[in-house]
């Protein structure tokens, strides 16, 4: 049987029989997971909607073949910042299968169900690459109550917002009523007439709660190989690699200004302005940099990266900048190890990725595919600033963050 | 005042079913039904089944094409009305999926180009299909290329290049030129176009505008080749000239004495007269 890293160029057909050999085969599931990564070869040079039909087939593999907890950090993504039907249902028949339901989902199904509600349309699961030209079977909204009603009683945190759905005008449409009340009746349990107060016992498992991950200095890998990489900013002006990240830590964020997700890009790029004003705010803008860095820098010249980051309110200046890569752009796709892939010179599909760069340029936090908390970020900047200064010095000169 | 608004409501709503009764009707003609979903277009979201009774109007081939068409624009206005609209959203997408393969050729496209601008992955695979293979193609080659483009992540530069290569007509080769007016790798053809004077004029406004969104700085080289050359034509170096003016690095430009004589010489003699117009402002501005 072809591996599945082998699958460059392979047909959708022959793609689909490989997705379903693997999650026939206990032994090789976990390849599934592998096939989510948006920068596999296998969605290199495909259309956007194909890779959605690709991406949706792996989802629903996962939905008969069980969710693991690697595999969970997808679905949830999709969940939160997808708006894509197709996807979005699938990832929610694909949450069903993780081995038990937990409270933490609940939040990520109804902001599921706010993105797409008025998206909804009729899927077809039915074969690959099908569209449904009938409107008798499932939808997003459908497969997201179905989910509701999965989490049950876990679900006890989000049954106002549950009740609301079922409100006449503002709530969901009355051919949903059957799926809502459903969905309310078992997050309230058959015999209760209050909900029941969400169970403590079942934690989500480590890779839901923890959206970061961190390196120690020493495991760090050195900036090197793309320290000469010429980066132009918002004004034009050229800057290498090294000379704008190193010497300070900085907070580095992706993004493309043809990115057509308003939860993705853009909200990065409004956030990453609230992370700036944060900074300002407690004095370290000048000692912590921010940059924006464009997927699309073809595309993304200086005068729409400007216009871009001034529309979201981003600050501009020598220690703040919109960034593309002049030369040598598949190089820093390589050091950050991004999670983007392109048809011809367009991205076709990304995650949300913002690093914290530590005084070497060198990856020190990640945050991936979940929406990261701009006050996390700032934080976790901080401390990476004060990496080997002793704290009673770290106490004077960088005083506590304010919760505010 | 309130009983009057609430009569005039009341009256609308009767006037509203009244019209969708009409409409539904078999037994009425074609323009007396048209005429009726005309006067209350909004009329299919009051109640399901004057929506379901549309819907399945849209479908039915056997109903006369001009009925399903005016049941297809009532049904695409009373979609902009996102929140009223949501409960028939999934009903109203199967049918213009179902609807994209009728047997009507302007019904097809209607329905293609609603779909498109949902970016509906349905609709750009079955025009796709169609420019890969015309036995397939559900709409001429240039309007499957006009509806791509619609979506830039659409799969269809490589199609795009086919046929500028070897253009079926004129018209799909100019769409051809504007839907890669969107991909970054495409400059060196646009360059191409742009310096061929043998080209037709729009297939050049189309080169030098998009040539000036991919690359600023080239087009700005070819903008100065151009005004300088007064045997292209008076629209292309109109265009421009418009380019230097709004773009251009205003203290070369003030310097440039051979381009300020060629934008003079613009000005005046056979130059049509807003071309003249648009000299006259590049002069007023850069003139010593």
């Amino acid at each position: 049987m072809q591996h599945a890293a082998a699958t460059h160029a392979l047909p959708e057909p022959q793609f689909a029989a490989l997705v379903d050999a693997l999650a026939a085969d206990p032994a090789r599931r976990d390849e599934l997971n592998g096939l989510l990564r948006e920068d596999h070869s296998l969605y290199d040079q495909r259309g956007a909607a194909t890779v959605v039909r690709m991406r949706g087939w792996v989802l629903l593999a996962l939905a008969r073949a069980g969710v693991s907890d690697a595999a969970l950090i997808f679905v949830l993504e999709e969940l939160e910042s997808g708006l894509d039907p197709y996807l979005v249902a699938a990832a929610a028949r694909a949450l069903r299968s993780y081995p038990s339901p937990s409270e933490t989902f609940a939040p990520f199904v109804m902001r599921a169900l706010t993105n797409i509600r008025y998206r909804d349309e009729p899927i077809s699961f039915e074969s690959y690459g099908e569209y449904a030209v009938a409107a008798t079977g499932t939808s997003p909204v459908r497969e997201l109550l179905a989910t509701l009603a999965w989490l049950g009683p876990h679900a006890a945190g989000v049954l106002d917002e549950v009740r609301l759905l079922r409100k006449q005008g503002s709530g969901l449409p009355a051919k949903f009523r059957v799926d809502i009340d459903r969905a309310i009746q078992a997050i309230r349990g058959p015999e209760r007439s209050d909900p029941p107060a969400a169970p403590a016992c079942c934690g989500a498992p480590a890779t839901v709660v923890e959206r970061t991950s961190s390196l120690p200095p020493n495991e760090r890998c050195s900036c090197a190989p793309i320290a000469s990489t010429l980066l132009q900013d918002h004004d034009g002006a050229t800057i290498t690699f090294k000379e704008f990240f190193t010497g300070q830590p900085t907070i580095v964020a992706f993004f493309y200004t043809r990115c057509d997700n308003p939860l993705k890009c853009s909200l990065t790029v409004t956030k990453l302005a609230r992370v700036q004003a944060s900074l300002q705010a407690q004095g370290l803008a000048e000692r912590i940099h921010t940059a924006a860095i464009t997927y699309d820098p073809g595309f993304d010249l200086p005068e729409r990266l400007r216009i871009y980051g001034k529309d979201r309110g981003v600050r501009l200046g020598a220690h703040h900048r919109m960034l593309r890569a002049v030369e040598d752009d598949d190089a820093l796709r390589e050091y950050f190890k991004l999670g983007v892939n392109f048809i011809e010179s367009l991205v076709n599909r990304h995650r949300i990725e913002v690093y914290i760069l530590d005084t070497q340029g060198r990856v020190a936090v990640s945050f991936e595919r979940i929406h990261w908390d701009e006050q996390e970020v700032v934080a976790r900047a901080v401390e990476v600033l004060n990496e080997g200064v002793p704290t009673e010095q770290t106490g004077q000169m960088f005083p506590a963050l304010s919760d505010s | 005042m309130a009983k009057k608004l609430k009569t005039a409501k009341r009256t609308a709503k009767v006037s509203s079913r009244a019209a969708m009764s009409v409409a539904k009707n078999a037994g009425n003609t074609a323009k007396q039904r048209v005429a009726a979903i005309a006067s209350a277009p909004l009329a299919v979201i009051e109640n399901d089944k004057d929506l379901q009774a549309m819907l399945a109007v849209l479908v039915n081939a056997d109903e006369p094409i001009e009925v399903r068409l005016a049941a297809l624009q009532a049904l695409q206005a009373a979609s902009f009305s996102v929140v009223s609209f949501e409960s028939a959203r999934g009903d109203y997408v199967a049918a213009l999926r179902k609807a994209a393969t009728d047997p009507n050729k302007e019904l097809r496209q209607r329905v293609l180009g609603i779909l498109m601008r949902d970016k509906d992955g349905f609709a750009q695979k079955k025009l796709l299909d169609g420019l890969k293979d015309p036995g397939k193609a559900l709409v001429p080659p240039e309007k499957a290329l006009q509806l791509l483009s619609y979506d830039v992540h659409a799969d269809a530069y490589e199609a795009a290049r086919e046929i500028v290569k070897k253009p079926p007509n004129v018209v799909a080769k100019r769409e051809a030129l504007r839907l890669l007016a969107a991909d970054t790798k495409a400059a060196p053809l646009f360059e191409k176009v742009l310096r061929d004077k043998k080209e037709l004029r729009a297939n050049r406004q189309i080169a030098a505008s998009a040539l000036h969104s991919i690359d600023p700085d080239k087009f700005q080289q070819y903008a100065r080749k151009i005004v300088l050359d007064k045997s292209d034509f008076d629209d292309i170096r109109a265009t421009s000239l418009v380019a230097l003016q709004q773009f251009g690095d205003d203290e070369a430009l003030g310097k440039d004495k051979a381009l300020l004589k060629s934008v003079k010489g613009f000005s005046g003699g056979k130059t049509q007269a807003k071309y003249k117009q648009t000299a006259k402002q590049f002069l007023s501005r850069y003139k010593p």
